[in-house]
């Protein structure tokens, strides 16, 4: 018997089709559960690659490492205190051989208003170095120069998305005031697109000096962002500065740091660890509804096997082995398998779009997705239509004389 | 010599409905040659279908021995038994027995997708052949539901002949049928038989046992001499 023989198939499909009732529960049961695990997955990847697309839009680069004032857990509140990081720390850093950049900022929430319109904004105290560091620049106007810092002068850049919250035509030249203090825009920066809070377009920078000296009034800062020459030993800088940093804060023993080092992969690191909860969480869901449905095959299998029984026993009497009966149904299984996997993929599709009009998410079309959904289709439909297949090869063919 | 095809030896059948035992056959003596035509007939429930089923490898007997074509049948496999029925046997019913969703050239064909070799366009021509000959060539595509019961048991007919098989088995296969469409049956069936095909037919119509070259009664489970 070859392996695919067209007249076999052809029967087996007319057999299915032969019972559409039947058919169609089967279909349905695997369907449901095939078009929400697709619509799970492919929302919860979506929601993945736009964080991590976030990540890299901060420019966090591979050889790169962020000093935040304050210890305590990377995501978290500080445990310690949060005035210790100078800049004389920075300058120690800055002579190590491996650093090729340095930006310091400090920053706060203060009130930002134009023309009688008020809000609560981030601004960023930021030094020349910000742009380099962070990769983001004007998209016009200019940004801070050394006469800015050393004049302390009150200018700011501001994000993408500013003006329009202030309805501001012509940004440049414009004057905002900063804490009741007027502030003239010289610069506005390209939109980051950020997932989530961040909120970055909305963002307003001023020099830095300013910002210590008249807005925040203090000798310490909030975060320092380096960069090191490529190919640096990631483990062995952090362990570095980790060690200056304890050493000229005067950090002994089991005392904890006061200041956290964030590289890159522990940011994406921290991200994949939730993740694989809620994909775990998710595959118990997908694996329940499957067993349901793969039950639900089963049982419409058993009640199509005792429908056929005498077609199934005409089968026996014209020669058809166990082997043969077993094949026949495992065929129709996988063709429920198959029917199932697409139109759920399809569902699924028409689904993630529905839920992007209302979601940032993005749909995702990944043919990786729509083939594992149909390897779990066809599992699903092997294992629950295994049984049933055993059940055809148990009947009697002497039935068919005697089902008059 | 002429090959002994069927050798029944003191074939016994009991049946175990709850705790009652109820033996059907009681002891089968029975030996048909090739090219031989037997009418087998009886009463209703005197265990005529009983001993077809167990001929046509359906069915098992209880005790006794059965030599088919030479082979201790208990001695063999369930695909040994299998390949029998395929290629050795063709059974006629009196329900027919098509495949609703197939049509009229498919349901001939069946038995050719359960045998290794498949078929082939060849076996096709032989099937529409063999159409030709029983006079359904214009029912070639119809569907079973299309067909009258003459024809459906025509149908059948093709369908146990394909395989050229050594034993063809009816169980009252004109049950269903008018006196028209019965006496078109047994037409073939002799003309079948005086091709040499070995033909067992059970019947309790003594008009339709008249075909045969033989006729066996069977009586409370032994055959009776006449
Ligand atoms: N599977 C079974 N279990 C129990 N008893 C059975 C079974 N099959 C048949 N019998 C009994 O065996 C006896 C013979 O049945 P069988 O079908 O062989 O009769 P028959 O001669 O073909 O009758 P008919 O002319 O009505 O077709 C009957 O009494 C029947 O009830
Ligand atoms: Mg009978």
């Amino acid at each position: 018997m070859k392996l695919l023989n067209l007249n076999f198939l052809k029967d087996i499909v007319r057999e299915l089709f032969s019972n559409k009732g039947n058919l169609f529960f089967m279909v349905l049961a695997l369907v449901i559960s095939l078009t929400a695990l697709n619509t799970i997955y492919s929302l919860g990847e979506s929601a993945k690659r736009q964080v991590l697309e976030a990540l890299a839009n901060l420019q966090f680069g591979k050889d790169a490492l962020l000093i935040i004032a304050g210890g305590g857990r990377i995501i978290g509140l500080t445990t310690t205190r949060t005035d210790t990081l100078k800049l004389e720390d920075v300058e120690e850093i800055k002579r190590l051989s491996f650093v090729k950049l340095a930006s310091s900022w400090s920053r706060g929430i203060l009130e930002v208003s134009y023309q009688g319109e008020a809000e609560k904004l981030r601004v960023d105290g930021v030094d020349l170095n910000y742009s380099l560091a962070n990769n983001w620049y004007t998209s016009s106007g200019r940004f801070f120069n050394q006469q800015d810092m050393e004049s302390l002068a009150k200018v700011c850049v501001v994000g993408a998305d500013l003006p329009k919250k202030f309805k501001i035509k012509n940004p440049i030249g414009e004057k905002i005031k900063i804490r009741g203090e007027y502030f003239e825009i010289i610069g506005v920066l390209e939109p980051k697109t950020f997932f989530g809070h961040f909120r970055a377009d909305e963002r307003v920078l001023i020099p830095f000096t300013t910002a210590q000296r008249r807005v925040f009034n203090k000798d310490y800062i909030d975060a320092v962002k380096l960069l090191f020459y490529p190919d640096t030993d990631m483990k062995m800088a952090t362990q570095t500065i980790r060690q200056i940093l304890r050493k000229r804060h005067n950090l002994y023993g089991v005392q904890p740091d006061d200041f956290r080092l964030i590289t890159p992969e522990m940011s994406i690191q921290r991200f994949t660890e939730a993740s694989r909860t809620i994909n775990i969480f998710l595959l118990a869901i997908s694996l329940i509804s499957l067993i349901i449905s793969g039950v639900i095959i089963m049982n419409l299998m058993y009640a199509n096997i005792e429908e056929k029984a005498p077609i199934i026993a005409l089968r026996i009497a014209l020669g058809a082995t166990s082997k043969i009966l077993i094949k026949h149904y495992l065929t129709m299984c996988l063709l429920i398998a198959l029917l199932s996997g697409v139109i759920g993929w399809f569902l699924s599709i028409i689904l993630m779009q529905a839920i992007s009009l209302f979601t940032p998410l993005k749909p995702l079309f990944s043919w990786v997705t729509f083939l594992i959904s149909l390897a779990f289709a066809t599992i699903t439909c092997v294992v629950f239509g295994l049984i049933p297949a055993l059940k055809a090869t148990q009947i009697e063919p002497s039935i068919l004389l005697k089902s008059l | 010599m002429v090959k002994k095809l069927v050798l029944l030896q003191n074939i016994v059948k009991t049946y175990q409905t709850g705790n009652i035992e109820h033996q059907v056959l009681k002891g089968i003596n029975l030996e048909v040659k090739e090219g031989d035509f037997l009418a087998i007939m009886g009463v209703s429930g005197s265990g005529k279908t009983t001993l077809l089923n167990i001929i046509g490898l359906l069915d098992k007997p209880t005790s006794g021995t059965y030599i088919f074509d030479g082979q201790d049948v208990s001695k063999l496999n369930s695909k040994e038994i299998a390949f029998i029925r395929n290629k050795k046997i063709g059974f006629i019913f009196q329900a027919f027995h098509l495949i609703p969703w197939a049509t009229t050239l498919e349901n001939v064909l069946l038995p050719l997708l359960y045998r290794k070799e498949g078929f082939t366009k060849e076996d096709e021509k032989e099937a529409v052949k063999l159409l030709e000959r029983l006079g359904l060539i214009d029912k070639i595509h119809a569907k079973p539901s299309e067909l009258s019961g003459g024809q459906q048991q025509r149908v059948a007919i093709a369908r146990a002949l394909i395989n050229k098989p050594k034993l063809l088995l009816a169980d009252e296969p004109t049950g269903n049928l008018d006196t028209q469409s019965s006496s078109e049956v047994m037409k073939i069936f002799k003309e079948l038989n005086q091709e040499g095909l070995t033909i067992i037919l059970v019947t309790h119509d003594p008009e339709i046992a008249k075909n045969a070259k033989e006729i066996k009664i069977i009586v409370d489970g032994v055959f009776v001499e006449k």
